[in-house]
């Protein structure tokens, strides 16, 4: 059989796709729930992290997350739960970042007095500057931070401010446009959560 | 025509693909930040490579010439969403920090390289342990640079902290230009040594 003939580079090229691409399809669709899984899971975490409800196993994420309700109002998905007698509700947000969407997980309780938690899912700011917004240190400052005329200000770098009745948290030294996409992004989602939560018994 | 011995010392030394060959600097710039991230992305590189000479040196004398590097990229594209959908069942974690790198193995020049260069012209199972070395040696350059990288970045070696907390990171190491300065410092030094050594011998 001559190798190097049309009809025999054809076919070969055809069969040798088709049997990769199937082997991938199965491969695929094999793990599909397992991906899935995980992607709920990671779902699950960033909601309980906001919420300042603490976890350490695959396990005890999905049965803390079950005591989660979930109710939708004005066709967004909020997330509630009695923390230590006060009610906490939880939204997913996506944003503008400086280089990108950020997406994350704001927690605050339903009087809109304090912010109970924040978690950053997705981002892509500058490595080592904006995209500090994932540490710790930073997150902590909206663990009960009064929230001051609707909104929690993010301050220029400075004296620094750990009083957390201020309304204020202290922004990222060297990423000031990120600072200032998260002064933006805590006044609309605050303002969002204000408007659904006034709006409606939740 | 060469010992698994001679082929190891090749691809990990005095042909080294990232130092001698300069090859796959794309992924040594972008993944080298941490070293965990390092050696999943190394792993998945020398997977891809050994596995991919292997085929195509199992199916070398069936490939017509024509499509003979389009056959190649297809195996080696299988391998690489192979590794893609593994990361994702079992290290989603570590699926999402190496992000689009994973799938960018397919166009890691070593890959392609190795099976041009060495399985087109050699029996399987030596095929498959020169693409292991080669995946080897690109390994131990990246890990060379992450440890650097990760170190004065973040102060941690493979997230344990070393140095203390008073040490203040260096932000250019978190970012990728100091892969390029580092990759320079790395093959400043591979050829001064390689040099002496040809000189003593």
């Amino acid at each position: 059989m001559n190798k190097q003939s049309l009809l025999y580079t054809v076919v070969f090229t055809f069969v040798v796709s088709f049997v990769f691409v199937l082997f991938l399809s199965f491969a695929n669709e094999t793990t599909r729930p397992l991906v899935e899984l995980n992607r709920e899971l990671a779902r699950q975490r960033s909601i309980l992290a906001a919420m300042g409800i603490p976890f350490s196993s695959p396990e005890e994420v999905q049965q803390q997350f079950s005591e989660v309700e979930q109710l939708t109002r004005d066709e967004i998905t909020l997330f509630r739960r009695q923390i230590d007698g006060r009610t906490v509700v939880a939204k997913e947000f996506v944003g503008a970042g400086l280089w990108g969407p950020i997406e994350g997980v704001l927690a605050v309780t339903a009087d809109l007095e304090r912010t109970i938690g924040i978690e950053i899912v997705d981002q892509n700011e500058t490595p080592g500057l904006g995209g500090r917004i994932t540490e710790d240190w930073f997150k902590d400052q909206l663990r009960g931070q009064r929230i001051v005329d609707g909104a929690v200000r993010v301050g220029s770098p400075g004296d620094g401010d750990t009083d957390p009745d201020g309304g204020v948290m202290d922004a990222i030294t060297g990423a000031t446009r990120t600072s200032e996409s998260m002064g933006v992004i805590l006044r609309d989602e605050l303002q969002r959560l204000a408007d659904i939560l006034n709006g409606g018994n939740v | 025509m060469s010992s698994p011995s001679a082929i190891l010392k090749e691809n990990i030394w005095t042909s080294n693909p990232i130092f001698m060959q300069v090859l796959g600097i794309c992924s040594a710039l972008a993944v080298t930040n941490l070293l965990a991230n390092t050696m999943i992305m190394t792993l998945g590189v020398t997977f891809v490579t050994a596995l991919s000479s292997f085929t195509v040196s199992l199916m070398k004398s069936l490939i017509p010439r024509k499509v003979r590097m389009i056959v190649q990229t297809l195996i080696i594209a299988f391998y690489v969403i192979i590794v893609d959908i593994l990361l994702r069942a079992y290290l989603p974690d570590m699926s999402r920090a190496l992000g689009p790198y994973v799938g960018l193995i397919i166009t890691n020049c070593i890959i392609m390289g190795r099976a041009e260069a060495f399985a087109q012209s050699n029996p399987p199972l030596i095929s498959a342990w020169d693409g292991a070395t080669s995946g080897f040696g690109y390994m131990a350059v990246l890990l060379a640079i992450a440890f650097v990288r990760e170190l004065l970045g973040f102060g941690t070696v493979f997230g344990f902290q070393v140095l203390p907390g008073s040490f203040e990171p260096w932000i250019i190491m978190v970012t990728p230009p100091s892969a390029f300065f580092l990759l320079g410092i790395i093959i400043w030094a591979g050829k001064t040594v390689m040099n002496r050594e040809g000189a003593a011998a």
